[in-house]
């Protein structure tokens, strides 16, 4: 329709051909009415006043010109970095391909596969490369997880129907097991990415949503369902099918972190908050200072980011790229990646007092600049004294005995 | 041009109660005026500021701590009742079950904070999602009211985020008993026995919370 109208504009311009001669292309936006004759009741243009308007008009042909060979420029340059994009995701799909996943084994600690998955694993190969980072310590099959979602659904039935013979059974799990009822999950599941609208219900991965943390309570009965889970499970879901997102998830959750969290370990989970601070101090002094002035202790901030893996509180596309460094580097990188965040934000964050702190780090910006972001993390040291973080995380559990 | 004669209070509220039952939703109602039905579940804890104008000379800031409602957090979150100075108890009328839960949320906040003076932090508790149409126990106002005198809340309130209903009232009732308890000297538990007086306009003024 728009091409119509100023097609449409233009077609008075014909008569003066002098003027559309020496353009290389017809600027959309202008038209020529002030170079029309006047009609005809009126007294004609005087010669000078018509001149005027030739000039006036060839000026705004110019400008108009001008601009739109920028916007063109800038279109050009867009499409060159998209598909220069798309070429260097295309490129690392086939290396991670062909090169790295069949040789995982020998390639994973390669100094060019780490560089390489600094970048970012791409989506279509992100499934596989997460699950071999993560392994599968606890060797689960497919049938166990078959077995273990009838027997999860087999529950659900009964508490649906109030049957008192599982009661007795579970007395042993009595309160881990009311936690990991139905309805609880049921409760989480509505409230897991709502904005993407399919994990909800009647959404594509309700269901599948539901069977990996209903399968995992009864995988782990005396772990159960923990708020956060939802979310982890819902970002394996997007990148593995069910069952190896199953395998993926009770993997993950086993890791020392995850269970010192999941099981709300406290004093396990103060230590790795000790942890935070010794590497919060050593790089971003001043930020550390003023946190502790305002009496901001890391659990208000960290909790949701560790029991979520970052995937409630950044975008998707970041946090999965997080997880992707997670998976090479494992819990440090959590804490790294926080020690990013408070390096991203400092200058507004020590301008800011308590509330206006916990309000905005456990509501971080939604158009959070991803280059600049994993360039704040990469500038994290994960080095205090001579010590990395497992010697530092090491020493404060010996303290604590 | 008033401002320097201006009062300002700041107050810690805890918001608190099983998981699902609206904690999120009747923040967001009440700071940001606003309702989804797609609220993320809170892991640990989220913040929120509100700024009222109580009366001419007197600024209140509440700063309101909206805590993850599940159980096994309960270690993990107990350390964020430090220095609050009222609390919501919050529960969905729809869920018998979370009704049942809200003597247990009282006895664990009066168990882990008490004010300098050595008195409960004045407790509202909020009967949420009213708007459903399902009344699990609503239609027994007397015995909320004998509810409530059990168990130490100063209040309660029918609410719903969903449909804006009594949130503002609720919170004035809070805030009301929190000044209130503010000017009440620092003084052993006895001081109910001895200074009838005091106590008994806290009941006036609290029967003016309740729906009539």
């Amino acid at each position: 329709e728009y091409e119509e109208k100023t097609g449409r504009a233009h077609r008075p311009l014909s008569p003066k051909q002098n003027v559309r001669k020496n353009l290389d292309f017809e600027p959309l936006s202008t038209t020529a009415l002030i170079l029309e004759d006047r009609p005809a009741n009126l007294p004609a243009k005087p010669a000078e006043e018509a001149q005027k308007h030739r000039q006036q008009y060839e000026e705004m042909v110019v400008q108009a010109k001008k601009r739109e060979l920028k916007e063109a420029q800038k279109r050009k340059k867009q499409l060159e970095e998209r598909c220069k994009l798309e070429d260097s995701i295309g490129s690392a799909v086939l290396t991670w391909n062909n090169e790295i996943l069949p040789n995982w084994e020998t390639m994973c600690c390669s100094r060019k596969v780490r560089e390489l998955w600094w970048q970012g694993i791409p989506p279509s190969v992100r499934g596989k490369v997460w699950s071999l980072a993560i392994g599968n310590e606890l060797n689960i099959t497919h049938e166990l997880y078959d077995i273990c979602l009838a027997r999860a659904k087999e529950k659900w039935r009964s508490l649906s129907t109030g049957g008192a013979e599982v009661e007795c059974e579970d007395a042993g799990f009595s309160a881990a097991d009311r936690e990991a009822s139905l309805e609880l999950i049921k409760l989480d599941i509505s409230r897991t990415f709502p904005n993407l609208c399919i994990f909800q219900q009647g959404g594509p991965y309700h269901d599948t949503l539901h069977s990996i943390l209903g399968a995992y309570t009864c995988y782990r009965p005396d772990v159960g369902y923990v708020q956060g889970m939802s979310f982890i499970a819902a970002v394996l879901i997007l990148n593995l099918d069910t069952a190896d997102a199953f395998i993926a998830f009770s993997n993950l959750l086993n890791k020392p972190c995850q269970m010192a969290f999941f099981r709300v370990d406290h004093g396990l989970m103060l230590t790795y908050f000790a942890a935070f601070e010794v590497f919060f101090e050593e790089n971003l002094p001043k930020l550390f200072a003023h946190f502790k002035k305002n009496n901001l202790t890391p659990d208000i901030y960290l909790i949701d980011w560790i029991f979520t893996l970052y995937s409630k509180s950044l975008p998707l596309d970041l946090a999965c790229r997080v997880w992707d460094v997670f998976c090479r580097d494992g819990e440090e990188f959590l804490f790294r990646t926080a020690l990013g965040i408070l390096k991203l934000f400092e200058d507004i964050l020590t301008k800011m007092d308590f509330i206006h702190i916990a309000q905005f780090l456990t509501k971080l910006p939604e158009d959070l600049p991803s280059e600049e972001f994993f360039t704040s993390i990469a500038a994290i040291q994960m080095q205090s004294r001579n010590k990395k973080w497992a010697q530092v995380k090491r020493l404060l559990i010996f303290d604590n005995r | 041009m008033q401002k320097h004669s201006q009062k300002e209070h700041l107050y810690k509220l805890l918001v608190i109660g099983d998981l699902g039952v609206g904690k999120t939703s009747i923040i967001k109602r009440y700071v940001h005026q606003n309702f989804s039905p797609h609220y993320r579940a809170t892991i640990g804890v989220d913040f929120a500021l509100k700024v009222l104008s109580w009366d001419a000379e007197t600024v209140v800031r509440l700063q309101l701590w909206d805590i993850a409602g599940q159980e096994r957090f309960g270690n993990m979150t107990r350390v964020y009742y430090r220095e609050a100075m009222g609390a919501f108890i919050v529960f969905d009328v729809t869920r018998p079950a979370t009704f049942e839960a809200v003597t247990k949320w009282k006895e664990d906040l009066d168990s882990k904070l008490v004010l300098p003076n050595g008195k409960p932090v004045p407790t509202v508790l909020l009967a949420n999602k009213c708007d459903q149409g399902i009344d699990v126990l609503m239609n027994n106002g007397i015995k909320m009211d004998q509810f409530c005198k059990e168990n130490g809340f100063v209040g309660w309130f029918e609410t719903s985020a969903k449909e804006n209903i009594n949130i503002n009232e609720a919170s004035r009732c809070l805030v009301k008993h929190i000044i209130a308890s503010e000017s009440d000297p620092v003084q052993s538990i006895e001081s109910d026995i001895i200074k009838p007086h005091l106590n008994s306009s806290k009941i006036v003024s609290c029967s003016a919370c309740f729906k009539s």
